[in-house]
Order: C-alpha cells, then structure tokens, then sequence
C-alpha cells in the first residue's frame, strides 16, 4: 500500500515536471498580405493555436484556413473555394524548432534573434523554412514574432494569368504569438 | 497478489511518461481540436441560376447590382434583328444583405414595365462536422407591380397589376464542384387571361450548376408548372404555357459574377417567366440572355486587428 502511493506521487511528480516545460496558446495571430499592381490584399486570424516546448525549442502552430478574415467577404470567399480549396485542407501547419534554443535565458526579461527551421504544410503541400524569429520574454510571457515570404505556387496555389495583377506570388507573412503564462 | 500489484504499477509508470511527453508537438495541438460546425458556402456563384433564385445571397453589408438583358428570339428574322439584340429587355436590380441571412431588393424590368420588391432569407445552413443537416433552405418572396398601361378599353382595378412569387430553395452542394437545388414554387397572378384560370400557379424548379475551373461553371435549370394556364399560339392552337428551361455559363472574376445563358423565357420578372412562357425551344424560340452582378462592400467586416 505505502508502496502505491509512493509510487503515485512519483508518477505525479514526472507528468507534471515534462507538463511545465510546455506553454500554449489558442490566440495566435498570422497575416498575410499580397501586394499587386492594382490592389493590396489582407487578411487576419488571431484563433492559431501553437505550442512551444521550452526545454528542447520544439514548437508548432496549426492554422484554419476558414478562420482568415478579409475586408471584403467575397474575397474571403474565393480564397476559400477557389485558392486554398478549404474543404479539402482545411488547415496550415508548422513543426520545427528553434536553432540554438538552450542559450536563450528564460528567467529575465529580454528580446532575442533567431532562426526557426521546419515544415510548413499548406494545402498539403510540405516545404522546409527556415526564417528569422524574435523570442521576447517580458515578466515570463514568452512572445515569437516572425516576418518572412511564401510564394504561392511554392504550395500548389495557382494564381491565374488574369488575376496576376490583383494578387501577388509573393505573400508576406507576420506570425506574433504570445503565449499564456505559466 | 502483491507482486501482481507491482508489476501493474510498474507498467503505468512507464506508460505514463510517454502518454504525457507527447513529442510531437504537432499531434498534440491537433489531437486538442474541438470538433466544429462546417457550413457548405458557394453552393452557386451567383444568387440567380438564371431565373431561379439560387441559395446564395450576398454577404452581411453588401450592396449587389445585377443588369440583366433578354434578348430577341432566334426564330426572329435573325439577321435583321441583329441575332436579337435589336429586341433587347432589360431588368435593373438592387438587393443589400441587412444580415448575412437575409437580403432584400428592388427592381424595375422593361417587360411589361414591371417594378418588383423582394426579401431573400436563409433558414437553414447545410453543414457537417460538429452538426449534421444535408441541405441549405432559403426562402425568397417577391411582390411585382405591372406598370403598363391597359390599353384593352375594360375597366381595371389597381389591384390587377399585382403579382407575387413564393419560393423555397432546397439546395446541396454535393462536392466542390457539383451543386443542385429543388425549388417548390408558388406564383399568384392577381389577374389572368381568362376567367376559369386559376390566380396561383405551382411550379417545381430544378437548377444545377457544375463548377469546371475555380472561375467557370455550367449551369441548368427547368421549371415544370403543375397547373399551367393555356394560351392561343400562332396558328390558333392552344396550347398550355410552356416551362421555362435555361442552360448556361457563368464566369466569376473577383466582384463580378457573368452569367450568360439560351432560355425560351423573354421575360425576365419571375412570375411572368414561370407561368407567362409561351415561346418553346423547339421551335427555336430561344433568347440569349445574360446577368452581370457587381457587388459593393458597404459595411466591412472587422479584422481581428481592429477589435
């Protein structure tokens, strides 16, 4: 019986220690912008939902195509049904890591550079990146901040001929993503 | 029993670390996924098959203007009516979605003079994922004015001019690409040819529309009256009035949505075209028609950035 509960304590003790080595978030942001010859393009979703493990520089993100919001609704609409083809993929991701995790010190305040690397998945297409990253800890509120370009065909997205001077191949994406406190 | 005990024990303690690790990051966000409703969106491209309403309706702040034409029939002297374009009619319409289920409209149709008013709502959204339901049900009804004057030398009542349409728009998009919809249909005349007619009129329509590139798309419809009234044809016949059958093409080019499209209805006002159509397909009284929609964002929607 002692030996049961001792035993529990440390099974306890084990999931919590790997648990608090882990911070996630439901409200990550991710825009993109096109800019093209006759109109500029954006859209917005703050529901990314990530996780960063702190002891290994581990993280992902998984973003719904559906929960991007436009200016206009119809364009919200194409990008749905005849870009993205959001019924079929009805999400984005990221797995990877960030490079020379260990050095960063997470117990003082503080902004660091680095460089992310892994595979972004896009309409089911994988593409390994590797782009620059901000990691900013401000009263233990980890932040990642990223600016980097796609290129549409990259992912299998076709921009016709006559819709190349509404929208860019190359879109410019800023991921910021705070994660709850421990 | 004890050593059984610890063997069990054992084996959790070493299951459990695994359970709880969860090295892929990945799977793990998307094993926490809550399931979601999927609502079906763009069953069709624009809000009109042709002559059918279609389940679209614009989005919540938006302001539509669709320009539609009929033209001359092909039967008709072709070359000297220009393939008949020489006999063109026309209808002008406005509609602008109050909310994103419902819309409403006026318009103003050359044939006969015809102003109209209209309210388009959805009931019911086809949707799968967290919630089930096989179809979206949009409802639509239209009161129409005929403006033309009576040149018959009877007595008339106001009343006469008026005209209305009830429809239910049953629709599912089967794939991305294949859509259909059955659209029971009620038309009330307030008057009509002949004394034994009935004032309403039930028809069954049936549009489809088969999306062939993101921007290009067939489209099909037929509506069937079931208590059609009758009228004297050319040679002195008579003959039920015909239903209406459409077949065309639609082009989406960001706002705008190109329909063009062979019907054997000039008309363009809806109860005129469901129990008004008296020219027939195969005698090559056949219309090329087209409607041109833009739309206008006048309410925008809000970027998480700016909450």
């Amino acid at each position: 019986m002692k030996l049961r509960i001792s035993l529990g304590i440390l099974m306890l003790a084990l999931a919590s220690s790997s648990f608090a080595q882990k911070l996630a978030t439901r409200s990550g942001y991710v825009k993109f912008f096109s800019e093209a010859a006759l109109e500029n393009i954006e859209a917005e979703n703050n529901l990314v939902s990530s996780v960063l493990d702190l002891s290994t520089g581990k993280f992902a993100f998984l973003v719904k195509i559906k929960s991007f919001q436009f200016e206009k609704a119809l364009m919200q609409e194409h990008f749905n049904e005849n870009y993205m083809m959001s019924d079929e993929f009805p999400k984005a991701t990221f797995k990877g890591s960030i490079e020379d995790f260990e050095s960063l010190d997470f117990t003082k305040d503080g902004s660091f550079e680095a460089i992310f690397k892994g595979t972004m998945q896009i309409k089911g297409t994988d593409k390994e990146i590797s782009e620059p990253v901000t990691v900013t800890i401000k009263d233990g509120v980890v932040t990642l901040d990223s600016e980097f370009t796609i290129k549409a065909a990259d992912y299998g997205v076709e921009i016709p001929a006559a819709k190349k001077d509404n929208i860019s191949e190359n879109l410019k994406i800023t991921v910021k993503i705070t994660y709850a406190k421990k | 029993m004890l050593k059984n005990k610890l063997s069990f024990l054992f084996a959790i303690l070493f299951i459990t670390p695994t359970l709880y690790a969860q090295d892929d990051l990945l799977e793990s966000l998307e094993s926490e996924e809550e399931p979601e409703i999927i609502y079906a969106f763009a069953t069709f491209k624009g809000t009109k098959v042709v002559n059918l309403q279609s389940p679209e309706l614009p989005h919540k702040g938006v302001l539509q203007y669709v320009i539609s034409h009929r033209f001359g029939s092909f039967n008709d002297d072709f070359l000297y009516n220009f393939a008949g374009l020489d006999n063109a009619q026309i209808r002008m319409s406005f509609d602008y979605s109050v909310l994103d289920w419902l819309n409403v409209g006026v318009s103003h149709a050359s044939f006969r003079k015809m102003y109209d008013g209209f309210v388009k709502y959805r009931l019911a959204r086809q949707s799968k994922g967290a919630k089930n339901f096989p179809i979206t049900i949009t409802g639509f009804s239209g009161i129409y004015y005929q403006s033309l004057r009576f040149t018959d030398g009877l007595p008339h009542n106001e009343t006469e001019r008026y005209r209305y349409v009830n429809q239910l728009v049953l629709a599912r998009k089967f794939n991305s690409n294949f859509s259909a919809a059955i659209t029971p249909t009620h038309v009330h005349n307030n008057i009509v040819d002949l004394e034994s007619f009935d004032n309403s009129v039930f028809a069954i329509g049936l549009g489809a529309r088969y999306k062939f590139t993101p921007m290009h798309a067939l489209n099909i419809e037929y509506i069937h009256q079931l208590n059609p009234y009758t009228f004297e044809d050319a040679d002195g016949n008579i003959q039920d009035m015909r239903n209406s059958l459409s077949i065309g093409f639609d082009i989406e080019t960001g706002g705008h949505v190109f329909q063009l499209f062979l019907t054997n209805s000039q008309a363009i006002s809806e109860p005129l075209v469901i129990s008004d159509t008296q020219n027939s397909w195969l005698d090559g009284d056949i219309h090329f028609g087209f409607n041109i929609s833009r739309v206008f964002t006048i309410k925008r929607p809000k970027l998480p950035s700016e909450n």
